[in-house]
């Protein structure tokens, strides 16, 4: 069963909410974390609504109106959404209030705000949507799985479109506990994250929606969601356990590694994790295939991989490839099957297959 | 549509007893689990709250893990707890193959700890070993390795559905053929998040859940954790069917973040959908499991829909929460085990503390435990955001 994408919508530290394709250019800053370039929410957001709304909510809900709005107003017969870390700010506001106040609670509002299917949950009542409504908070895999229940909703045939989205929001209480565990590296330029060799990565965040479909677009450049592969392997991981995986994985669509013309990898710059990128790019993956990152534009957070998505989609789209993505300088610039491969703390790895055309 | 989806296994630990045994003989006996606050000191110790009775080393050492060297949040033990119990009733062997997943469900994971170390970690890193643990999907990823799972591990959040969610999403997962054995469950632990969440709400009970009761005043907190083990028919082995998942349905009742309409317009739709699925009609149900929190809308929107959708003829109902307090993201997973073990011992459930029926509805809950023939059971799942999942287990 095909799954295409129909159209989509990512707001991320990059101007890429305007439009569907690359922005004129990207952006490098100096720093540890990168936030996200908003929209201007008034023209997408009941302003007395927006006026108490949690930054995240406003996040997905513009993100999902837009894409739907670019999918030509179609509502969705499900709606899906992976995110690693839910509604953190107000976790945290809620949970200091408890704590500080000695359990006297002035509003009750963060606790509402904070549950982790709040975004689902409000897309669904400003669209008055009743259909399927899940979200799936697992690290890493949270976009993928919400992705792989997508595809799976078009399958059974109980769906025609669904939303899917990946979001998460950084918090700098969140960046600072995670700096007690090396996470980050000391400030850099976003564009020489994988320069160095030093643990720790750069914090990122992004709110990336999709309408999912199981109809052809009809101009031709359709890009087709295969097929999605989630696993988990003891630290520090092994390349052969994930050549096994990616070999059976790839079978089950008929292709080997040598038909990945295009690899995009979830190198973050952490020392600690890279080393299998590199492994599977030199050992693996085809000599002549176009290996491409992503993490140096968007950061490193649990549902990176729905930026990485949108990337992929929008470089099969346009049949070009920026050079600010390009990790090998060899450049077959019309690729067929891309391959999305994530590896988070060397423990998570995912998955995701996408072709072009109406394979 | 696709293989048969069976349960061959299923593990528990609630207010009322640490396993299938224990969780029988608290039902015969009528034996509630709801009682006095102990696992923290909070200003909110008057409100009743049912716990677990074990405290973590003895949830370590059933789950046969050294919390000394190894810290886990209490949400994780008691996942570890129930899990474990599969080994002896499922025949489940740690070879799990290439097509068995895991898929767990909680609301705030491992809160037990954050709440704990949250304030002292924003000053200090002495306690950094533990910020991992603090995630939501930290339960899944060690039960999954606690049962030799490496693929389809994942973790749902919806709330209050968030376990039946999980358990729907097993089922589908064995029907679309992509797997062919799926650990399915919920956990959660007794936190000041949500005591206090829920108290602010002002729908905490001071006198403990009386859920479908005229006089009801409220919801009672608990915790728990529960796991069910589904098999495709092609490989489920026959002395270990417990019962088949025939039915499930989401939906969304885009209504309000936390509330439901009067008029139970989701739990309608859930409920119709969940029987449509399954190919039954409303009087095939022999009992419903209720969702039943005892809040004044809950129970009032819920009972409408039962009218609704089961007109004249409608089967047993009760909610055992007045038993073992409103586990959230367990409680699913929780009152799936006890739809199984009622279809398997042939038992209505009985429902506790109550006294007056609500004008506004034609049944009444069942008050007393009974022996009878059940063909299918109905099982329901509200949570926040609208969340509504119906899920229908069938006799063999």
């Amino acid at each position: 069963m095909p799954a295409f994408i129909k159209s989509s919508c990512v707001i991320s530290p990059q101007h890429t909410h305007h439009a569907e394709g690359f922005p004129a250019e990207m952006k490098e800053v100096v720093a540890n974390r990168l936030s996200c370039e908003e929209p201007d929410y008034k023209s997408l957001i009941n302003p007395l609504q927006l006026r108490r709304m949690p930054r995240i909510l406003k996040m997905g809900l513009a993100a999902s109106q837009l894409c739907i709005n670019r999918a030509g107003g179609v509502s969705p017969d499900g709606i899906v959404v992976g995110t690693g870390l839910g509604c953190l700010d107000n976790l945290e506001k809620f949970l200091l209030e408890v704590l500080d106040n000695n359990e006297h609670v002035t509003s009750v509002l963060p606790f509402i705000n904070s549950t982790h299917n709040a975004v689902a949950a409000q897309i669904a009542m400003l669209l008055k949507n009743h259909n399927y409504n899940v979200t799936y908070c697992h690290r890493a895999f949270s976009f993928e799985s919400a992705l792989l229940d997508a595809l799976m909703l078009l399958q059974e045939k109980q769906a025609h479109h669904v939303l899917v989205g990946g979001i998460d929001e950084c918090t700098s209480d969140f960046v600072h506990l995670h700096s007690y565990l090396g996470q980050w590296k000391e400030p850099l330029s976003n564009f020489q994250l994988l320069s160095g060799k030093s643990p720790g990565t750069i914090a990122g965040e992004g709110s990336a929606f999709f309408m999912i479909s199981d109809e052809v677009s009809g101009g031709g450049n359709d890009v087709n969601i295969a097929g999605i592969h989630t696993f988990l392997t003891s630290a520090p991981a092994d390349m052969t356990d994930v050549v096994r995986e990616s070999d059976l994985f790839l079978e089950q669509y008929g292709l080997r590694k040598q038909d990945m013309d295009t690899v995009l990898l979830g190198l973050n710059g952490d020392s600690r994790n890279d080393g299998l990128y590199h492994q599977l790019m030199e050992h693996y993956f085809d000599s002549n295939a176009q290996f491409l990152y992503y993490k140096h534009l968007c950061g490193e957070y649990y549902t990176s991989s729905a930026f990485a998505l949108w990337l992929a989609s929008a470089i099969m789209q346009s049949r070009s490839i920026p050079d600010v993505v390009s990790f090998n300088s060899r450049s077959s610039q019309s690729p067929e099957n891309l391959l999305i491969y994530n590896l988070h703390h060397n423990t998570e790895h995912s998955l995701i297959l996408l072709r072009y055309g109406r394979l | 549509m696709g293989p048969r989806v069976f349960v061959t296994g299923v593990g528990l630990v609630s207010a009322i007893g640490n396993g299938t045994e224990e969780t029988l003989d608290s039902f015969r006996l009528l034996k509630p689990g709801i009682g006095k606050l102990s696992l923290f000191d909070s200003v909110h110790s008057g409100i009743p709250v049912a716990e677990v009775k074990l405290h973590n080393a003895e949830l370590a050492q059933l789950a046969g893990i050294d919390i000394q060297s190894n810290p886990h949040s209490r949400n994780t033990l008691l996942a570890l707890v129930a899990a474990s119990q599969v080994f002896s009733t499922s025949g489940w062997t740690n070879a799990s193959g290439e097509r068995t997943g895991a898929i767990m469900a909680t609301t705030v994971g491992g809160m037990d700890l954050n709440e704990q170390h949250y304030k002292s970690l924003l000053e200090s890193d002495q306690h950094k070993h533990l910020i991992d643990l603090f995630d939501s999907a930290d339960c899944a990823e060690k039960v999954a390795a606690h049962m030799g799972i490496r693929h389809h591990v994942t973790t749902i959040s919806t709330a209050c559905s968030s376990s039946a969610n999980a358990i729907m999403l097993g089922a589908r997962l064995i029907k679309n053929g992509r797997l062919r054995r799926v650990l399915v469950g919920g956990s959660d632990a007794l936190t000041k998040f949500t005591l206090n969440g829920f108290f602010s709400l002002e729908i905490l009970s001071a006198t403990g859940c009386r859920p479908f009761d005229k006089d009801r005043n409220g919801l009672t907190i608990g915790e728990g954790a529960a796991v069910l083990v589904l098999e495709s028919e092609e490989t489920a082995c026959e002395k270990n069917i417990i019962c088949e998942v025939t039915g499930y349905a989401n939906v969304n009742e885009a209504f309000h973040a936390t509330s439901s309409s009067v008029e139970g317009t989701g739990a309608i739709m859930a409920m119709s959908r969940a029987l449509e699925t399954a190919s039954l009609k409303p009087d095939d149900i022999s009992y419903i499991n209720a969702h039943g929190t005892g809040t004044k809308i809950n129970d009032l929107s819920e009972g409408r829909a039962i009218d609704a959708v089961f007109g004249s003829q409608i089967p047993p109902v009760s909610s055992t929460k007045a038993f073992t307090g409103h586990t959230l993201g367990a409680a699913g997973a929780i009152e799936a085990v006890f739809s199984c073990l009622a279809l398997k011992q042939g038992l209505v459930l009985p429902a506790l503390n109550f006294t007056n029926p609500m004008p506004e509805l034609s049944f009444q809950p069942q008050k007393a435990m009974e022996s009878r023939s059940l063909k299918h059971v109905m099982s329901n799942s509200f949570g926040f955001g609208g969340s509504n999942t119906t899920l229908i287990f069938s006799k063999v």
